[in-house]
């Protein structure tokens, strides 16, 4: 792909174990040191200390994962670290996905100073953020399906209890019980079809049973079985169909911080064990005279796509609308995998991670200015948002860059990713899913664009006074606004980095 | 010694149960113990095929598979009782404050 091409170095020095998944340490060790403030401290109200010390620790995972990818960590063909007898894998997709992460991790957590002031377990709630952020920088690492399992449980179990974390709240309650039983559902799910590939192989690292699939195997009823359970385990981290009853639910009742965080990270995890899984795992070349789970990925990314945007044209609450949107962008990412063993393998996977990049910064930046309606109590509905654009001009300014970016209009980097992708679908030849991708955009453009009538036609019918301005929130939500527009001169950046990792995969 | 068949039927029909109890049980608690015989369901598949393949692999994983179910009937067993301060009951039809 034409455009600046970042500096690798074409043989990186050798660096200790510990280095390279130094971003990892950082987030667990600042899970960790929370416990033990709060051990020592449990009735701390200092809310600031405990916000910094989180934020702290995401952003020096942030800057550690940059210095790893600058670096030329892992990156390369066939330069992928291979850890502990190969459980972990640091590569470029490791180490870009872990940007999203932490990036993401701080947004919220800056952003939740604000939205839970005067709430009990603030320590509780960092931490429980910090763990499940440790244990999507493992799934983007993990190098066998037994490390696969154990750190999407490990991202997992802290989300539900995040989801539930208002328990008095009837709603949070309620979104954190139907988030758990879902979840729970599909993991068993997820384990029973990991059990079935590994009766198959015999193996559960990644490439092990890549090898083992490439001579060929009499049980393909079984294997079949199998991979299509693992894909229902990524569908519910991806908030995909059939799997995604869960998202509206989840991300309403939630916390405002906590569902960007979910809607943005959570799925990103999801999708980049997916990638590893379908790419390394299961190969299009190695099941090619098996299972053809390409097909699958088709009809999951035209179905979700198309369930997401049409049920988020119906909504007539905002959070809603995110939520059902989110499932029509995880639709988008979708075809990435759809298109796999066309040729162009490392062109559609590159495009479909960078959608994930500008994806992690215009949601969270939307959901994070959800945070910041419901701190001003101002409802839920569309109409409630009516006239806020004259009391709150720049909230309302990065708003709609990231709605208009959502939509795929020019104004941020979600315009190029989407048109990545959309060239990857013409490229190989998915002409139905391209046709897709279109229609929805221009349906989405509708919903969204209610959002911004709202804003800046309808007036205010004066009942709703904005109290104050609140410093994390808008730090957060202006800060998300400024990256997502950068995005969109920064894309072909992001892009060579993308596209290098994704190549990487398939060497 | 049993052929590795007959362990995947047992484990295909204990999975089935596991998967009936979660569709037709209305009380949360009987939801935790289904799932937790899916995934013993799964540790039946990884015990039988890790003895016949002569490898331990398997065997580990399914005690990972055990801690990890544990894990997740710690935070369910949390969730049902916020549930059931908040709705009285642990019935998880009851609980429809956000629309289905």
């Amino acid at each position: 792909m034409a455009g600046l091409t970042l500096p690798v170095l074409q043989t990186a020095p050798p660096i200790s174990d510990w280095v390279a998944v130094a971003p990892v340490l950082l987030l667990g060790l600042t899970a960790l040191a929370l416990f033990v403030v709060d051990s020592i401290d449990p009735d701390s109200s200092n809310s600031a200390a405990l916000a910094g010390t989180a934020a702290a620790g995401t952003l020096l995972a942030l800057v550690a994962t940059l210095l790893l990818l600058a670096g030329g960590v892992g990156q390369g063909q066939g330069g992928a670290l291979r850890l502990y007898g190969g459980q972990l894998i640091i590569d470029g997709m490791a180490l870009f996905f872990t940007v999203i992460f932490t990036s993401v991790a701080t947004l919220v957590i800056v952003a939740s100073y604000d939205y839970l002031r005067d709430r009990v377990y603030q320590a509780e709630y960092y931490m429980l953020m910090l763990l499940a952020a440790t244990g999507m920088a493992l799934m983007a690492a993990a190098g066998s399906l037994a490390t696969v399992f154990v750190s999407l449980e490990l991202a997992s179990l802290p989300s539900y209890a995040l989801v539930a974390f208002m328990k008095d709240n009837r709603g949070s309650v309620e979104a954190g019980l139907k988030y758990f039983l879902i979840g729970a559902l599909s993991s068993a799910i997820f384990a029973y079809g990991i059990s079935l590939v590994y009766g198959v192989t015999g193996q559960l690292g990644l490439e092990a049973i890549a090898q083992q699939l490439s001579g060929g195997t009499q049980l393909v009823g079984v294997l079949g079985v199998g991979v299509l359970m693992v894909a229902g385990g990524f569908a519910f981290k991806t908030a995909s169909v059939p799997f995604h009853f869960w998202a509206p639910e989840a991300y309403e009742g939630a916390p405002a911080p906590v569902s960007a965080f979910l809607s943005s990270a959570s799925k990103a995890a999801g999708f980049v064990v997916a990638f590893r899984v379908f790419a390394v795992a299961f190969s299009p070349e190695a099941v090619a005279q098996s299972v053809d789970w390409t097909l699958a990925f088709w009809l999951l990314a035209a179905v979700t796509m198309t369930v997401g945007n049409f049920a988020a044209a119906t909504q007539d609450k905002v959070k809603r609308m995110l939520a059902y949107s989110s499932v029509g962008h995880a639709g988008y990412v979708l075809i990435g995998l759809a298109a796999l063993g066309g040729g162009q393998d490392g062109l559609v996977l590159g495009a479909s991670m960078l959608h994930l990049l500008v994806y992690g910064f215009m949601n969270t930046g939307a959901f994070l200015f959800v945070a910041l309606a419901e701190y001003w109590e101002v409802g839920r509905t569309f109409e409630d948002y009516n006239g806020l654009g004259q009391q709150a001009p720049i909230a309302c300014v990065a708003m709609s860059v990231f709605m208009l970016s959502l939509a795929g209009i020019p104004v941020g980097g979600g315009f190029m990713s989407k048109y990545f992708i959309l060239i990857g679908a013409v490229g190989t030849g998915h002409f139905v899913l391209a046709a897709l991708l279109l229609v929805n955009s221009a349906l989405s453009l509708y919903y969204y664009s209610r959002v911004l009538r709202a804003l800046w036609v309808e007036d205010s019918d004066g009942s709703v006074a904005i109290e104050g301005y609140p410093l994390g929130l808008y730090a957060a939500v202006v800060g998300a606004a400024i990256v997502t527009f950068l995005l969109l001169p920064g894309v072909f950046l992001a892009s060579d980095v993308a596209t290098a990792a994704a190549s990487a995969l398939f060497a | 010694m049993v052929a590795v068949q007959y362990y995947l039927l047992l484990s295909a029909a204990i999975f089935c149960i596991g998967l009936f109890g979660i569709l037709t049980r209305r009380n949360a608690l009987f939801f935790l113990m289904s799932v937790e015989l899916m995934l013993n369901a799964a540790n039946i598949n990884l015990v039988a095929f890790s003895f016949q393949y002569g490898n331990l692999t398997g065997q580990v994983f399914s005690l990972f598979i055990t801690a990890l179910a544990a894990a997740e009937v710690a935070v369910g067993i949390g969730i049902v009782l916020v549930l059931y301060r908040n709705f009285g009951d642990v019935d998880v039809t009851k609980a429809t404050t956000l629309r289905w």
